[in-house]
């Protein structure tokens, strides 16, 4: 306790140890029930390690912790090194994402109960929370490159966890490779900043030079942009998006982690670690802004009409990363601590609420055997009145119920961004526009969320016939988080933000926010509760539940008023993009593959011709109709002796 | 300690050559005691490198003091039959080999020497010879059942091979062990490949790579006809002849400043047709597109157990060169031409290797392509002539020959079940055979360059070197943008197929009726992990603490780059600024016996006109830092000595 930084490496290295030990355990007998004991109680021990540095955070001079660096690799000018960072940002994010996959750890013992393959997953598992824990704390990009990818790995294999399922093999291969397209641009981002921050790797440095020495306005925009490549990658936003509706295809509490705690948050995190630099290029910022906006009101769209439970949350996370990065996307234009502060308010809010409708929607599919299509069941309100009732926290605080935790952080958002429309020189009425677009995604997430709780939980019970006596509530190792994220999605928006200024006063002591600060001419954002977007935010949510109501609430999903229909047909095909980026992308690069496999085949053949040509007058010739390797090695010799005589005879003149 | 080193070096490439006579006496029994020697070989590899690592951080650290020199030359360690006898180590030989004409004690006449030594850009290149040789006669040992003596002993006779060019520094013998590689792959692929089109294959192979390496011959010839020492005697060692190519080159540059520019604007346009004399060869052995259609074939039809050679060995044989003999030969001709030529190639052959490998349904064609995609980023990062670069390239010959390598052992589990590599006809191997699945999973992800795994290190510095090359027609930026996609590409292919043959439902094909087994084998069994286990644990080794490697590497490739930088100041560009930080830690201890501090390697060649400033400088007592003038280089910007670093983290 005496050495802070101690402590740091002790909650990153917790999971790593929780990973290998049950990794370690996969083939002994009693990994097959035992082997969630390392996850839990590592990442369990991790929370509390993390809840105890906060508790003693003011301690800590200038906000920041660093670890002491040792080198990676070094060669020339690039030097990198391994360094941990830990400042107010990187400590939420580390109790929120030690919390709440401590939460899913439990709630999986119930649900992988007898799964084949128990071990591997709690091996997994833990190991997600570890990378994720290290890219929060990487002080060095390629550091944070190296749990980037790590994180990507984790969900490869989490995603294709059932991977006797074709489907759940293309998911995971889908999803390692949208991001990883997204981190070619990263990696070059990377580089680019390297040159500009004059051959800097580590965050802190990079940061440093670059606000004390003014890089040219377009190769530090090019720089963020790059950077933000990755983070759309990471964090599914458009046009990258299209991995997380397919990542359900892992077990549902994959996606409560995925979709909550881990990495989708990622990107959001990296943009809001680099507000010094995003800070610097306007234009990045307002990308930033405007791909946000777009990915939130796009998968509002394609969530109305689905009927996959799964996957109408998996769009809602995709939507509310949208809201993130529209907070985001309004730093410079507001000062920098409300832009990101509302981003990662609303992350946090989001992680328990999302892991709560995960793991709702879990235990839902634990009841049914597995099945999580809208049109096969319905009315469950009696028969999982607990499960019924979190699901209706979690819903409630994803549609913006006042009062509720995602109410809260929604506002903040929404503040942030009319302030950004009032205050922007340039681009004040696109932010206007973007406000706007908020909005309606505003009313069509209350809709869309209510509509999915009607159909599941109201109506007559409808259930499949094979199921009729089976379904009941699980078991308390599945019900306990269940009620823990209840209570947080419920309680922890007010707890945190409107009333106590807790969090923002606290990430506001974040070094690079300040920084980042520094270069921003926005006047200073001092906490309040607007109750204007107070209510323009209750009204919105109250008419999406009550239309959700309207039309669904006798639990019967097809029954929609003619004009909607074309409506829904289209978001239910989800505008065909994932056709159109079939035929625009992935059969152009097949068919480049195959062209070049023929090329490759003629350029193969036109040199055997070449080749065949003394061949054939050679047996023409009937010289040498046999023993050729003989031949070869002879002459190759003679060459040599040849060359030699030549050499010899020029050097004796 | 020094005539340990010698011997070590000697024995290194003679013991394989002894065993490749041994191994035949043993007939049909041949396997295990090939295994042994492979062992006992590994064993002298691993002493020859644990001498030479401290002198190599020796050497890395003394260059903290080093003012750029005018001219450098490789400096091996542990020559046998070193000029200074026992205790002294000069770092060249008295063993000739032919002696052409013996002239005057002061005009030697021309000889091949037997001249070996280990140097930083060789030193690590050993171990992955003497290493892979392992998992190529474990992944033979039950494919390969006929003439197995025979075949055991051409497998450590190419390995002598590769070790011999790699130890050579004396061109014409470097010459003769890079041939003496083709001779035994091509009996090997000739005789025990598989399918109709062996000999075919064998043939192809022989005559491809024979032909371009003649021409290299033919360059090499040239370059020591061109630049004999300054009194006239005609050399054949490399350090000599890059001395003098250096030598030239500065007297022609200050002709030049002296307003005749005739004589640098001839040596130039000579410089220009020894590159792509030299260049050829090595082209063709690495592959670079689009020299290399007889790469696929050949992986694809040679037992297993060659092709891990021919891809971890021989594939290196090519880079090697390049850094080796083309680099320091034709330091200018490199600048103009290397990046803007065959940097492109090398770019084309990343992206059309890639999508060749696509959905590729013979295995170790796919992995050929493979190759071909990686090796154009080492290719292309080499030739960016600069610190990161070249440590990058240096340090990807091995973590490429470690990976694919294994990766190739691995199919051999494969082919001993069931006789096939084709993809179409495996499906759900991770249910039937999970340990294997999380070895090839760690190799594959190795080779797709996951952080933690050896190849992101090696991948990252060649993009640095390729992000902020320097070349007189432009930038290296867009070969880095390739580069950075052809990693991603490399994940496009290969998860592909980890989704065709691992996911899904168990599908496998019939058992081959040839070994008359009634039931497959089991999963992973001790052997096999020898052969592709423990190279996937040296992945995950070599990719979290790379930097004892790129330790050893710095000092001689900071010798090719101050050649590149003078070649830079020759084309009016700056050269590359100092480290901002060398990560060392001062060398604890006494310098090692035969390396004084200060200590360059006496230079045979010839002393250009005008005022010449001290070589180096040794180390200051205390570590200060001497603030003499610095040498100015005519034309070249004086290359300032940074001090040791002081800064520490900020915020700290």
């Amino acid at each position: 306790m005496s050495e802070p930084i101690g402590l740091v490496w002790l909650i990153l290295l917790l999971p790593l140890a929780g990973a290998v030990t049950a990794a370690l355990l996969t083939p002994a007998r009693f990994g097959r029930t035992l082997a969630h004991v390392p996850m839990i109680v590592a990442c369990a021990c991790a929370a509390l390690l993390a809840v105890t540095l906060l508790t003693q955070w003011e301690r800590i001079p200038q906000g920041q912790l660093l670890s002491e660096p040792w080198t990676w690799f070094a060669a020339g000018r690039l030097h990198v090194r391994v360094s941990l960072a830990v400042d107010a940002l990187a400590l939420t994010m580390l109790t929120m994402i030690t919390v709440v996959s401590s939460c899913i750890g439990l709630f999986s013992v119930g649900y992988m109960a007898g799964e084949r393959g128990y071990a591997r997953y709690f091996a997994v598992m833990s190991l997600f929370v570890f990378a994720m824990c290290g890219l929060v704390l990487a002080n060095n990009f390629f550091l944070l490159l190296g749990f980037w990818e790590l994180v990507g790995l984790c969900s490869y294999l989490l995603i294709g966890y059932y991977f006797v399922r074709p489907s759940a093999a293309a998911a995971a291969r889908k999803a390692f490779l949208v991001t990883r397209l997204g981190d070619v641009g990263f990696v070059l981002g990377i580089f680019w900043l390297w040159k500009l921050s004059g051959w800097q790797t580590d965050l802190t440095a990079v940061f440093d030079h670059l606000l004390t020495h003014q890089p040219p306005q377009e190769e530090i925009t090019a720089a963020c942009l790059l950077l933000l490549c990755g983070a759309v990658g990471k964090s599914a936003q458009f046009p990258l998006y299209v991995w997380l509706p397919d990542a359900m295809e892992g077990p549902t509490p994959v996606s409560a982690l995925i979709h909550a705690a881990t990495m989708v948050t990622a990107g959001v995190y990296l943009v809001g670690r680099c507000a010094p630099l995003f800070a610097l290029s306007p234009t990045a910022v307002i990308t930033t802004a405007w791909l946000g906006g777009l990915t939130a009101l796009l998968a509002a769209f394609l969530a109305l009409a689905q009927t996959d439970l799964k996957r109408i949350l998996a769009y809602s996370t995709v939507s509310q990363l949208g809201y993130m990065f529209l907070a985001l996307g309004t730093l410079g234009a507001v000062h920098p601590t409300l832009a990101v502060i509302a981003a990662l308010f609303h992350l946090l809010t989001h992680a328990l609420f999302k892991a709560l409708l995960f793991l709702s929607a879990g235990s839902v599919m634990h009841a049914l055997g597995g099945i999580i299509d809208l049109r096969q069941f319905g009315g469950l309100r009696h028969r999982l009145p607990l499960t019924h009732l979190c699901f209706l926290c979690g819903a409630a605080a994803l549609a913006g119920v006042p009062l509720l935790s995602g109410f809260w952080s929604k506002d903040l958002i929404l503040e942030s961004v009319i302030a950004a429309s009032e205050q922007s020189p340039a681009y004040g009425g696109g932010y206007y526009l973007l406000l706007l677009m908020s909005l309606l995604t505003a009313l069509l997430t209350a809709f869309y969320t209510f509509r999915a709780y009607f159909l599941a939980f109201w109506g007559p019970e409808r259930l499949p016939p094979q199921l009729q006596g089976h379904v009941h509530e699980a078991s308390a190792v599945m019900s306990l988080p269940l009620v823990v994220l209840a209570i947080g999605a419920v309680g922890a928006g007010a707890i945190l933000e409107p009333f106590t200024h807790a969090l923002s006063q606290f990430v506001a002591t974040t070094p690079a926010l300040q920084q980042a600060a520094t270069v921003v001419t926005a006047p200073a954002w001092q906490p309040h509760i607007d109750w204007t977007v107070a209510s323009i935010s209750t009204v919105l949510a109250a008419t999406g539940i009550a239309l959700a109501a309207g039309l669904f609430a006798r639990g019967e999903p097809e029954q929609l008023p003619a004009v909607l229909a074309p409506v829904m047909t289209l978001s239910q095909r989800e505008l065909y993009i994932e056709a159109v980026y079939r035929a625009v992308l992935i059969r152009p690069a097949e068919g480049l593959a195959f062209l070049a496999k023929v090329a490759d085949q003629a350029w193969d053949g036109l040199l055997h011709l070449l080749a065949a040509l003394p061949g054939m007058i050679g047996q023409w010739l009937r010289v040498m109709h046999n023993g050729l390797v003989q031949f070869y090695a002879l002459a190759m010799m003679l060459g040599l002796v040849v060359l030699m005589i030549f050499v010899v005879l020029g050097l004796s003149r | 300690m020094a005539i340990t080193g010698r011997i070590l070096v000697l024995l290194v490439v003679l013991f394989p050559l002894g065993a490749a006579l041994l191994v035949p006496l043993f007939g049909r029994y041949a396997r295990r005691p090939a295994l042994l020697l492979a062992l006992l070989h590994l064993g002298l590899t691993a002493a020859l490198v644990g001498l030479t690592v401290p002198i190599m951080h020796y050497r890395a650290e003394q260059d903290n003091y080093r003012y750029t020199e005018e001219i450098v030359r490789f400096r091996p360690e542990y020559v046998p039959g070193d000029v200074a006898g026992k205790e002294g180590a000069a770092g060249r030989t008295r063993w000739n080999l032919w002696v052409f004409q013996p002239g005057p004690a002061d005009r030697p006449g021309p000889k091949v020497q037997f001249y070996l030594g280990v140097d930083g850009l060789n030193l690590w290149l050993l171990p992955l010879a003497s290493f892979m040789l392992i998992p190529a006669i474990l992944a033979s040992w039950e494919s390969v059942t006929e003439r197995r003596g025979l075949y055991y002993a051409l497998l450590f006779l190419m390995q002598a091979g590769a070790l011999g060019a790699f130890l050579a520094f004396d061109v014409i013998l470097f010459y003769l062990f890079f041939e003496l590689t083709l001779i035994p792959a091509f009996f090997l692929i000739g005789r025990w490949g598989s399918g109709t089109e062996r000999r075919q294959a064998a043939r192809t192979f022989f005559l491809y790579t024979l032909a371009g390496s003649l021409i290299t011959l033919l360059g090499l010839i040239s370059v020591i006809l061109l630049f004999p020492n300054a009194n006239g005697s005609v050399t054949f060692s490399l350090p000599d002849l890059m001395g003098n190519v250096q030598a030239r080159l500065q007297a022609a540059q200050w002709q030049a400043q002296a307003g005749q520019p005739e004589a640098l604007q001839q040596l130039q346009r000579q410089q220009t047709w020894l590159f792509v004399a030299l260049l050829t060869g090595f082209l063709i052995k690495v592959p670079v597109w689009p020299f290399h259609t007889w790469q696929p074939q050949a992986y694809t039809v040679a037992p297993l157990g060659v092709t891990i050679l021919l891809s971890a060995l021989l594939a290196k044989l090519g880079t090697y060169g390049l850094v080796r003999i083309v680099l320091p030969l034709t330091p200018d001709a490199a600048l103009h031409y290397g990046l803007a030529v065959v940097g492109t190639l090398a770019a084309v052959g990343i992206v059309y290797g890639a999508l060749c490998a696509y959905n590729q349904k013979e295995l170790k064609r796919l992995l050929a392509y493979s190759s071909l995609s990686h090796l154009g980023l080492l290719t292309a990062g080499l030739f960016a002539f600069n610190r990161e670069g070249l440590s990058g390239a240096v340090l990807h010959m091995v973590n490429h020959g470690v990976t694919t390598g294994a990766l190739f052992a691995a199919l051999a589990f494969l082919w001993e079940r069931y006789a096939t590599t084709q993809t179409g006809v495996y499906a759900g191997l991770m249910g039937r055979y999970p340990r294997y699945a999380v070895i090839v999973f760690v190799l594959v992800l190795a080779a797709v360059g996951l952080p933690g795994l050896n190849n992101f290190v090696s991948e990252m510095l060649l993009l640095a070197g390729l992000f902020q090359a320097r070349y007189p027609s432009g930038s290296g930026v867009g070969l880095a943008v390739v580069g950075a996609m052809g990693i991603f590409l490399s994940a496009w292919y290969l998860l592909t197929m980890l989704q065709q043959v691992f996911f899904r439902s168990v599908r496998e094909p019939p058992l081959p009726a040839a070994t008359g087994r009634q039931e497959t084998l089991p999963d992973v069994r001790g052997r096999e992990f020898w052969a592709f286990g423990i190279p996937a644990v040296l992945c995950l080794v070599l990719g979290l603490a790379p930097q004892l490697l790129l330790e050893a590497v710095r000092s001689d490739v900071r010798l090719l780059t101050v050649i590149g930088d003078q070649a830079r100041g020759r084309a009016g560009l700056p050269p590359s600024p100092a480290d901002p930080a060398p990560p060392l830690k001062p060398y604890q201890g006494a310098p090692p016996p035969n390396m004084p501090p200060g200590m360059m390697m006496p230079g045979g060649g010839a002393p250009p006109a005008g005022p010449r400033p001290p070589a180096a400088f040794p180390a200051p007592p205390g570590g200060a830092i001497p603030k003499g003038p610095a040498p100015l280089l005519p034309g070249a910007a004086p290359k300032v000595v940074t001090p040791r670093p002081t800064g520490q983290p900020m915020n700290q």
